[in-house]
């Protein structure tokens, strides 16, 4: 491989964000807005300070790192989970049952039991795709999204009449017991303990694909199914029910930490389309799950400082998320650019 | 294999690189915050009268969203307040945008919808010296302040005005989510109705959201085929969705109506919309930011903003004025004269609770 090569990488990469700045500049200037306050709160809202790093930036990763987990999860192993909406929602109702009826209990014991029961559901709710899946052949990218819109209705259901908050006046539940939220790990910021799990799941889920025969085997199933049959060393199905379990476990349990760690309810819209952000953030990691964690940071510093250009330098929303989408497409074009031309040529293969 | 190290060394080359630019983008923002500690505006960074405002939706809907932004730019035009908005989408971040409100010095938050309310009795008690004002809430404590919008009695009066111009006797409603608010709308709007013709029939169709206009056209189609022909709403964007069904039925020759809601939508679309039964939001905010600033706001209780303050009220579309007869439009000032002094009963819905201590 040249040296060269990188270099030429690595000024395309910047070439590329030059690109965006300037496009971004010129958009911003038109609308009569002032680019540099907006680049400043975007950057101060996101990297700034304590607060604003630890509050905002990773409890926004938090969701986007273990859904995102669980979506690198099933497209590692071939399986096309577009569900990690649905999945988030069914543990966060899940999780807000047990989090309203273990408030007697200490939090070693409560806690941890809302975490198994929100990602049960959520693999509950991946198993009826992989039973389609297996059973009958139905592709599960679209029974996935089906069940998507389910569990949305779901919540809506489930927040006006069963588990409505005890005076039944507002579409939400009670908010739980103060002994089942999730202790903050930075004092003074919201950065809540889910985030140490979060990481813990990355190197988990890293050393279980890399060093263990199951690992294996599904990184294998996601290279080639059909070699993988051949081979006649694993169960096809076997092998996909254990991915959307998996899949939909991680998912779920995302939904329990965002209802011990921030929300302490359950609300409509309670995940603005973490489902689909999450596929962004498996893909512009390459499957990668270390990298999972960075470009789940990358998105909750995108969304944080989008919230402080609103506020500090008075952008509309609809503005903000067209610079977000300007962002995300320059990295994504530079990331790719970069790793086309950094690919050494093989001749010799 | 050779395959696997020239990985190792990207990989390795990768991360350097990345090093790099994480520590670019570090001074970079340590340049920033260095600047905006020169910046002769902040000075008065926790001076001054600053005014906020939170919604869930866009402040270009025409309507619910729409008139708080109107509310705070008439705050900054009267006081010379310095303003801010932000659109929040998720309930985890209404903590987020109260907390960084709050820290940069802003007193009084308007968060424009009840969904903010846990979150505001969260960030208040942590905040004492600022008020939070909930628009449409239900939880009070010390600053966290519910504004109760009356708007139960411009529906009472639309009521009215659909039941005598109905011919198929049967009118509509499409709401957004249903909410004790919204429902009070609704039923202010049935009481109506029913006070100048016992037998009209009024046909309820939710649709969940406030924003889903495709979904609201699809109830107002449905509501139509039902029969009904004089159509109200209680959503925010999606309300263009009713409005387009009743435009729509209407040039295939049926007679059908619309009213307005929350804000004045008679101009929206001037030849099917009858009237709006409106809630003035912008002099309701203009009003509460006057008493904060006399200091006369009173603590631990809410502001109801009706039809008294002239806060509430129906307002007749001007181009459609013909539609209404004379005696109609006696009727309508008899009514709310009749609302504001007390001698027509609007059925209300209460539903606040004190918040004290922890929450």
């Amino acid at each position: 491989m040249k040296g060269h090569d990188a270099w030429v990488a690595l000024a395309v990469s910047l070439l590329a964000l030059l690109l965006t700045v300037f496009l971004t500049t010129g958009a911003l200037v038109l609308g009569g807005y002032s680019p540099l306050l907006t680049f400043q709160s975007l950057l101060a809202g996101s990297f700034g300070s304590l607060d604003s790093f630890f509050g905002v930036t990773l409890v926004r990763a938090v969701p986007l790192i273990v859904i995102g987990l669980a979506v690198t999860v099933a497209f590692k192993s071939g399986v096309w989970n577009i569900g990690a909406e649905g999945q988030f929602y069914a543990g966060a109702i899940a999780g807000v049952w047990v989090g309203l009826n273990v408030g007697d209990y200490p939090s070693y014991f409560s806690v941890p039991l809302v975490f198994l029961s929100a990602s049960v559901a959520g693999a509950l709710w991946a198993l009826l795709p992989a039973l389609m899946r297996t059973r009958l052949g139905v592709g599960e990218v679209v029974t996935t999204i089906l069940m998507n819109f389910v569990a949305i209705h779901l919540v809506s259901y489930i927040v006006r009449w069963p588990l409505q908050e005890e005076r039944g006046v507002f579409p939400n539940t009670d908010l739980i017991d103060e002994s089942v939220r999730l202790p903050t790990i930075v004092p003074g910021t919201g950065l809540h303990l889910g985030f140490v799990v979060a990481v813990i799941l990355v190197i988990g889920l890293s050393f279980f694909f890399s060093n263990t025969s199951m690992g294996f085997q599904l990184r294998a199933m996601g290279g080639s199914q059909e070699a993988t049959r051949v081979s006649g060393r694993s169960s096809i199905p076997q092998l996909l029910i254990v991915t959307f379990l998996l899949s939909g476990s991680l998912a779920g349990l995302a939904g329990g930490i965002e209802i011990a760690g921030r929300s302490f309810a359950l609300y409509e819209g309670l995940s603005p389309g973490w489902g689909y952000t999450a596929i962004a953030v498996a893909l512009l990691a390459d499957l990668n799950f270390i990298a999972v964690l960075f470009t789940g940071i990358f998105f909750g510093a995108l969304e944080g400082g989008a919230g402080a250009m609103q506020r500090e330098a008075g952008i509309p929303a609809t503005w903000v998320a067209g610079i977000e989408a300007l962002v995300l497409l320059s990295v994504l074009a530079s990331d790719r650019l970069f790793r086309r031309l950094l690919r050494p040529r093989r001749k010799e293969d | 294999m050779s395959r696997v190290s020239e990985r190792g060394t990207i990989l390795g080359n990768a991360v350097s690189k990345i090093k790099r630019v994480i520590s670019v983008v570090l001074l970079f923002t340590m340049a920033c915050s260095d600047a905006r500690n020169e910046d002769p505006l902040s000075e008065s960074e926790f001076s001054g009268f600053r005014v906020a405002l939170l919604t869930s939706g866009p402040v270009s809907d025409a309507g619910w969203y729409g008139s708080a932004y109107e509310g705070i730019q008439l705050i900054e035009k009267t006081f010379g307040a310095r303003i801010s908005h932000q659109q929040t989408s998720t309930p985890a971040e209404f903590d987020e945008a109260l907390r960084a409100y709050a820290v940069s010095g802003y007193r009084l938050i308007f968060a424009h919808g009840f969904e903010y309310q846990d979150a505001a009795i969260r960030v208040g008690e942590q905040f004492p010296e600022v008020t939070i004002i909930v628009s449409s809430g239900g939880r009070v404590s010390e600053n966290v302040i519910p504004l109760i919008f009356e708007l139960e009695e411009g529906s009472y009066i639309a009521g009215v005005v659909a039941s005598r111009i109905t011919k198929t006797g049967i009118v509509g409603m499409v709401g957004g989510v249903s909410t004790p608010p919204a429902e009070a709308t609704f039923t202010g709007f049935e009481a109506g109705a029913k006070s100048v013709n016992p037998d009209v029939e009024v046909l309820v169709n939710w649709i969940g959201s406030w924003d889903d206009v495709a979904m609201a056209k699809e109830a107002a189609v449905t509501l139509i085929r039902r029969g009904v022909d004089v159509l109200i709403h209680n959503t925010d964007a999606a309300s263009f969705g009713v409005f387009q069904a009743v435009r729509e039925a209407r040039d295939s020759g049926e007679e059908v109506w619309a009213m307005g809601m929350n804000r004045d939508q008679n101009d929206v679309v001037p030849e099917v919309i009858l009237g709006s039964a409106v809630i003035r939001i912008p002099e309701a905010f203009l009003r509460l930011a006057k008493l904060w600033k006399e200091g006369k706001l009173p603590s631990g209780e809410a502001y109801y903003a009706g039809g008294q303050s002239g806060a509430a009220d129906y307002v007749v579309n001007p181009s459609l004025a013909g539609k209404y007869k004379p005696e109609l439009m006696a009727e309508i000032d008899s009514i709310r004269l009749g609302i504001i002094d007390g001698l027509i009963a609007v059925p209300r819905i209460d539903f606040l609770e004190r918040v004290e201590g922890s929450f």
